[in-house]
């Protein structure tokens, strides 16, 4: 593995060097939910990070977006390190994260009225989001009006309109049913090409790890999982995503990655079920 | 419909909310059969007491007791009493419940706090809050002031207590979610706090109010020169059981008022939530 170099290493968008965490359960005894976590992700890079249930992905980009220090080792931004939240960062979560009580154009139009800009302006800036994600005829909708899809676009909408040099999306499309997902990450994919933003995109599923990103990178079974496979996916873009699972080039990698991963999925299966043969 | 209501079960924002009663979903048939319901009981007491069964000594007919409420009404007799409880009320409100909201997100947000306080607290929230009614009369003496503090006490643990569990239970995701938009502490407790601790807050509103008139109405009733709780001491004093009937009836529609008008408020300001058949 490449060492860290100060002097000639680029500013990462996201850096994390040699990074684990550990938590305190609630019987007073520590959990190591991740270890020895190397990231290093350069502006304008789509990276994903897949793992097997319980690998400790939302903790990593926990720990990148500063919600989370770092039990050990050091996260750092465009050559700063990391403390408190990152600001140059957004943060996509798995779960709603919308504000219920607010509409959805003052859902989207927060980070801008909290950073100062002015309401009209924002709420401008707001509609044209929406407009651009499908939703202008609903932008006075409280969210739970709107349908699971809708309110994914809205959070995307939320995320993007602070213009954040890092995206941090958390299995942002798992709620979705199959082609509502494959639309979003057209959708998705459309936003972010050419836009110079860096994107760390955590899923369960390599298909949709594969089709989106540069790199695809695989986390071990948990707990103190670390990263056990890095792969480049040199599939020419713009990719055709409703296609692109036919490409012999995706087969192979397909093939190729699945083949590590799988190793994993079947270990963290097993211990599953020795713990529960266990406690039954 | 174009509001589709399709639901995650991962939606924590709004699935996490309590299931509440909403006025105005009754439907006429059971509108009549209350009002039926009304009526039937009040034909059988006055009937009964005509024919013996029950003492109106103890029991005072219906037509007796609304003769004296519209005695009491019509002669501008109850108005000053009624006037001075609600003001006694109305001030054990503003202020129980201003302090309960201030020190619940205090405590709520500094975690140090919550842990100093929190055997203070549960021991003067152990205490019957009636056996201070005594030494607030000799505190602050027969006027409006120990009704006050006694109606205070009652109202501030009530919002106390919910204001903290209602930040508390904040989800935790719509916290970071607004911590990563850019939101300052300041920012959070606007944005996310206060709306989110709101439903708690309203849900204490509502018995905050019947306690601060339950305050008032008894400390007056200890010891007062004015007041519905006076009003109803002094009738009890002449064994005058109708002019007791009608005072409580009195207070009972008083507070039916003002809680309709807290739904008001409440429905408008928790417009964002979705109702349960929607």
């Amino acid at each position: 593995m490449r060492q860290p170099d100060q002097t000639e290493a680029p500013d990462y968008a996201v850096e994390l060097n040699a990074c684990s965490k550990e938590f305190t359960t609630p019987h007073g005894g520590t959990y190591q939910a991740v270890q020895d976590i190397d990231l290093k992700v350069e502006p304008g890079r789509f990276v994903s990070i897949v793992g097997p249930t319980g690998s400790g992905k939302s903790t990593i980009l926990h720990m990148a977006a500063g919600l989370l220090e770092p039990s050990a080792g050091t996260a750092a931004s465009f050559g700063v390190p990391v403390r408190g939240v990152n600001r140059r960062a957004s943060y996509m979560f798995q779960q709603d994260a919308l504000l219920p009580w607010k509409t959805v154009i003052d859902n989207v139009s927060l980070g801008l009225t909290m950073a100062g800009v002015p309401k009209p302006e924002a709420n401008d800036r707001a509609r044209r989001w929406l407009e651009k994600v499908g939703l202008k005829n609903f932008t006075d909708r409280y969210p739970h009006q709107l349908s699971g899809g809708m309110r994914k676009r809205t959070s995307l909408a939320q995320a993007w309109i602070v213009d954040p040099d890092i995206l941090l999306m958390d299995e942002p499309f798992s709620a979705l049913d199959v082609q509502t997902r494959q639309i979003m990450e057209n959708e998705l994919l459309a936003l972010w090409q050419e836009s110079g933003k860096a994107v760390v995109f955590i899923t369960h599923d390599l298909d949709e790890a594969i089709a989106l990103s540069d790199e695809v990178i695989i986390l071990g079974a948990g707990p103190g999982s670390t990263v056990v496979g890095r792969y480049d996916i040199t599939i020419p873009r713009p990719r055709d995503l409703l296609e692109i699972r036919d490409d012999p080039q995706f087969v192979e990698l397909h093939r190729e990655i699945w083949g590590r991963l799988k190793i994993e999925v079947s270990r963290t299966y097993q211990s599953t079920v020795r713990q529960e043969g266990g406690a039954a | 419909m174009s509001t589709t209501t399709e639901r995650t079960g991962r939606n924590a924002g709004v699935a996490r909310q309590r299931p509440r009663r909403r006025a105005g979903v009754t439907g006429p048939g059971v509108r009549a059969g209350q009002v039926g319901l009304t009526v039937l009981v009040l034909i059988a007491w006055e009937l009964l007491c005509r024919v013996g069964v029950i003492d109106d000594f103890f029991f005072p007919r219906p037509s007796e007791i609304l003769k004296t409420v519209w005695e009491w009404v019509g002669s501008g007799f109850v108005f000053p009493h009624l006037l001075i409880t609600l003001e006694e009320a109305a001030l054990a409100f503003i202020t129980g419940a201003a302090a309960g909201l201030l020190l619940g997100f205090l405590l709520a947000r500094v975690h140090f706090l919550e842990q100093l306080f929190e055997p203070f607290l549960k021991m003067f929230n152990a205490l019957p809050r009636v056996v201070l009614a005594p030494i607030f009369l000799l505190w602050f003496g027969l006027g409006i002031w120990s009704k006050v503090a006694f109606g205070f006490t009652l109202v501030f643990f009530i919002v106390f207590f919910n204001t903290l569990e209602g930040v508390k239970s904040v989800d935790r995701v719509l916290i970071d979610n607004a911590r990563m938009l850019g939101a300052s502490e300041r920012q959070l407790l606007r944005h996310v706090f206060i709306p989110s601790a709101l439903t708690w807050i309203f849900s204490s509103l509502h018995i905050s109010v019947g306690f601060a008139i339950t305050g008032a109405v008894v400390g007056e009733y200890l010891g007062a020169s004015a007041g519905m709780g006076y009003a109803i001491a002094q009738a009890q004093g002449v064994f005058d059981t109708t002019g007791v009937f009608a005072g409580m009836f009195i207070l009972m529609f008083v507070v039916l008022i003002i809680d309709l008008l807290v739904n008001r408020v409440e429905r408008h300001l928790l417009r964002w939530r979705p109702t349960n058949n929607g």
